[in-house]
């Protein structure tokens, strides 16, 4: 018995000297993402990773939107960014590598089972910089189904039919949309739905060309469409966070909300009963229903990281199929060929819907950048008729930088 | 003795010798004492200042090496940007309506307070407690109260029959900046008092009494004793609420976003830099222009040191003629 002891005594002691080895060689991956609403999600597909590869360790860190931009812009000029991080497409990730912020991924990983959006997202004159691994969202006109069946109504394909559901709805005390303007980027999401309903993808091109300007007199219309909708949003919309706002709707107080699929997950955190139907965004006259698409980011290694390697083997597996369902089921569309929502009607809804018209976001590319930011400071004065659609259209054009495409 | 002697003066000669050779050193041996806090200043102060000053004659962006020499472009941009004179005159509205407050409402508090009521501990503690909220926290607890959807105020003021009153005081473009200015005012005014309780605690009680003794009426007692003597604690709270809406950023950020919703009404100096060194959106950083935004920095940095200095000769002036 007392030998017994002894063995196990020894037994314990070797290994607890012998488990800090092993935990030492652990190597510790740090990442920042924007979505902290994800945590869970995400926290269980780093643990199907970590199971599968238990030499590595993810440590996730999530930094709300607003912020994040300000977060890993100082912390890469300060040269303390994580190993992996997200960056938007385009100009975010372009500057980056030209500053040797990056590691170039080219040579280092296997892209070639990405959508072509997303591939055209994570290439740069040819080079792979960074990969979206997370999703990417597609943009469309969400609406209450019992709220909608309730008051008899369809949901809108045209924007005059939207005139007609906005004031059905106001009729019945219904607000009809939730629209939170505050800090103006769900406006500028409305502006680019209602005007890739006019130039879809390749006007669109002819944009960056420089070959269509947003000052035509058919794109203008965009701009018209956008400031009559102006009565259908929630009491004091101007004022509303954009938080507040999806927790608004996911709450029922209000029948339709332009959003991503990325946003669903939020809505049914908010309120786990809520039931949406997700639709293109109705058409402007002589348009199509349309959706923008854009990717929840790409990710990046750091070029000043120790784990290089084991960081790229993460984003590689982050790629594979099995990584790619667990995002559509759980998070948002996959930026993988060929997964599907598993069980997931309202993502499923939302890829029907981008069959429609679907446009990349603007300020994914250089030539449109800076497009949003002044949708955001002027969309509140085309609300008021501080401004007229044919100025809020010449300040968008005003920042367009055209390159030959 | 005899052998103390010997002793004695080897002790004292090098302590001579170290004394006249180290003159100089004994006159700037102070100076070492400087030296820590001065690196500390060197380092933390001066050197990001002249790098600010730097950054500001560059094109930077933010993010990257490349840092283009543009000259004075970035200032001459801002001095002649109607957005940085919309903010600046929002943050000089405020500066006004806060010192007013200031000098009118916390001043009569205090006066209050300095009359020692029961339970004065108390009130000053419930005055004070704004002042050491979280920022932020104050400006989140504001936009839940002040909400048209889940706020309590205007119902409250419906429940009250007030319901004319009830407004959307974020998003309404008359309101916004009142309600903002509002916001800050309470925010402060703990300051105001605290700074004028301690004016008035040290005024001696002989001044007052003696006036009252040669018949002065308590409204004479005051404008005439009383007032003249709080002369420091209103420059003191001048130039401190000049210098405090002047880099007034957090609340209004929280109350109003990064834009100065609803259509820049309520856009002052902290948000148009923060916005311009940082972005206003989440998706992008396309409208990131880092030097741009250090070179309005400097120049609100730059009149308000001239201003603050000029504010506090005209205040001294007063308080010695006072």
């Amino acid at each position: 018995m007392n030998q017994l002891i002894k063995l196990l005594t020894i037994g314990a002691l070797l290994a607890s000297t012998a488990l800090p080895a092993l935990a030492q060689d652990k190597t510790v991956l740090t990442m920042w993402h924007n979505h902290p609403e994800w945590k869970d999600r995400v926290e269980a597909i780093l643990a199907k990773f970590e199971a599968e590869n238990p030499t590595i360790d993810v440590q996730l860190e999530e930094i709300s939107g607003p912020q994040y931009n300000t977060r890993i812009n100082t912390a890469l000029a300060a040269g303390e960014a994580p190993d992996l991080f997200l960056l938007q497409p385009g100009p975010d990730t372009a500057a980056a590598g030209k500053a040797g912020y990056i590691v170039e991924l080219t040579d280092k990983l296997d892209v070639t089972g990405l959508t072509d959006a997303a591939t055209d997202a994570a290439t740069i004159d040819g080079k792979v910089w960074s990969v979206p691994v997370l999703g990417s969202y597609t943009v469309g006109l969400y609406y209450q189904r019992q709220i909608f069946a309730d008051a008899g109504l369809t949901p809108p394909t045209t924007m005059a039919e939207f005139h007609t559901v906005c004031q059905a709805l106001l009729d019945k005390g219904i607000t009809p949309m939730i629209a939170p303007a505050q800090d103006g980027v769900i406006p500028a999401f409305l502006y680019m739905l209602l005007s890739s309903s006019i130039l879809g993808a390749e006007g669109f091109d002819e944009i960056r060309a420089g070959t269509r300007k947003f000052t035509d007199p058919d794109v203008v219309q965009a701009a018209v469409e956008l400031r009559d909708m102006y009565p259908c949003f929630q009491e004091g919309s101007l004022g509303t966070p954009y938080v507040e706002g999806k927790a608004l709707f996911a709450l029922g107080q209000g029948a339709m909300l332009e959003g991503g699929s990325a946003d669903y997950a939020g809505f049914t955190e908010t309120n786990p009963n809520v039931d949406l139907g997700v639709v293109p965004f109705p058409a402007v006259a002589g348009g199509k229903p349309s959706t923008v698409t854009g990717m929840e980011g790409a990710y990046a290694v750091n070029a000043g990281s120790e784990h290089v390697d084991d960081a790229v083997k993460f984003l590689q597996w982050m790629l594979s199929p099995t990584a790619a369902q667990m995002v559509v089921d759980t998070i948002t569309l996959t930026t993988t060929e060929g997964v599907l929502p598993a069980d997931n009607r309202v993502m499923s809804e939302m890829l029907t819907a981008a069959q429609s018209r679907d446009v990349r976001v603007f300020y994914e590319f250089p030539e449109t950048g800076q497009v949003m930011s002044i949708i955001q400071a002027n969309a509140a004065s085309l609300f008021l008729g501080e401004m007229s659609p044919e100025d809020f259209s010449a300040s968008l054009q005003a920042v367009v930088a055209p390159s030959t495409l | 003795m005899a052998t103390l002697s010997p002793s004695a003066s080897t002790l004292t000669r090098p302590a001579r010798r170290s004394r006249s050779g180290s003159k100089g050193a004994r006159k700037y041996a102070h100076l070492w004492f400087v030296l820590p806090g001065l690196l500390f200043f060197l380092a933390f102060m001066i050197y990001p200042a002249l790098f600010a000053l730097y950054v500001s004659t560059t094109g930077w962006t933010g993010l990257g090496n490349e840092f283009p020499f543009v000259g004075l472009d970035n200032f001459a941009k801002a001095l002649t940007a109607p957005t940085f004179y919309r903010a600046a005159s929002n943050n000089l509205i405020m500066f006004a309506v806060i010192l007013i407050v200031q000098h009118t409402i916390g001043l009569f508090l205090a006066v209050q307070l300095n009359a020692k009521p029961r339970f004065m501990e108390f009130y000053r503690t419930v005055l004070f407690l704004p002042v050491i909220f979280s920022l932020v926290a104050t400006g989140f607890i504001w936009t839940l109260m002040l909400s048209p959807h889940i706020g309590f105020i205007n119902p409250v003021l419906k429940d009250l029959g007030l319901g004319f009153l009830a407004k959307n005081w974020l998003s309404d473009i008359t309101w916004a900046l009142p309600t903002v200015i509002f916001v800050q005012a309470w925010q402060g005014l703990g300051w105001a008092v605290i700074i004028y309780l301690s004016g008035l605690q040290n005024i001696p009680e002989e001044m007052t009494q003696a006036a009252e003794i040669d018949g002065a009426s308590a409204w004479q007692t005051f404008w005439r004793i009383t007032f003249p003597m709080l002369s420091p604690a209103t420059t003191a709270l001048t130039i401190l609420t000049f210098i405090g809406t002047f880099r007034a950023f957090d609340v209004v950020y929280v109350l109003t976003g990064p834009i100065g919703s609803p259509a820049g009404r309520t856009d002052i100096l902290g948000t148009l830099i923060y916005r311009t060194a940082f972005g206003a959106a989440g998706q992008s950083s396309a409208d990131v222009r880092m030097s741009y935004a250090i070179a309005m920095s400097l120049i609100v940095f730059g009149g308000m040191a001239i201003i603050s200095g000029v504010m506090i000769k005209l205040l001294r002036r007063r308080e010695i003629e006072g």
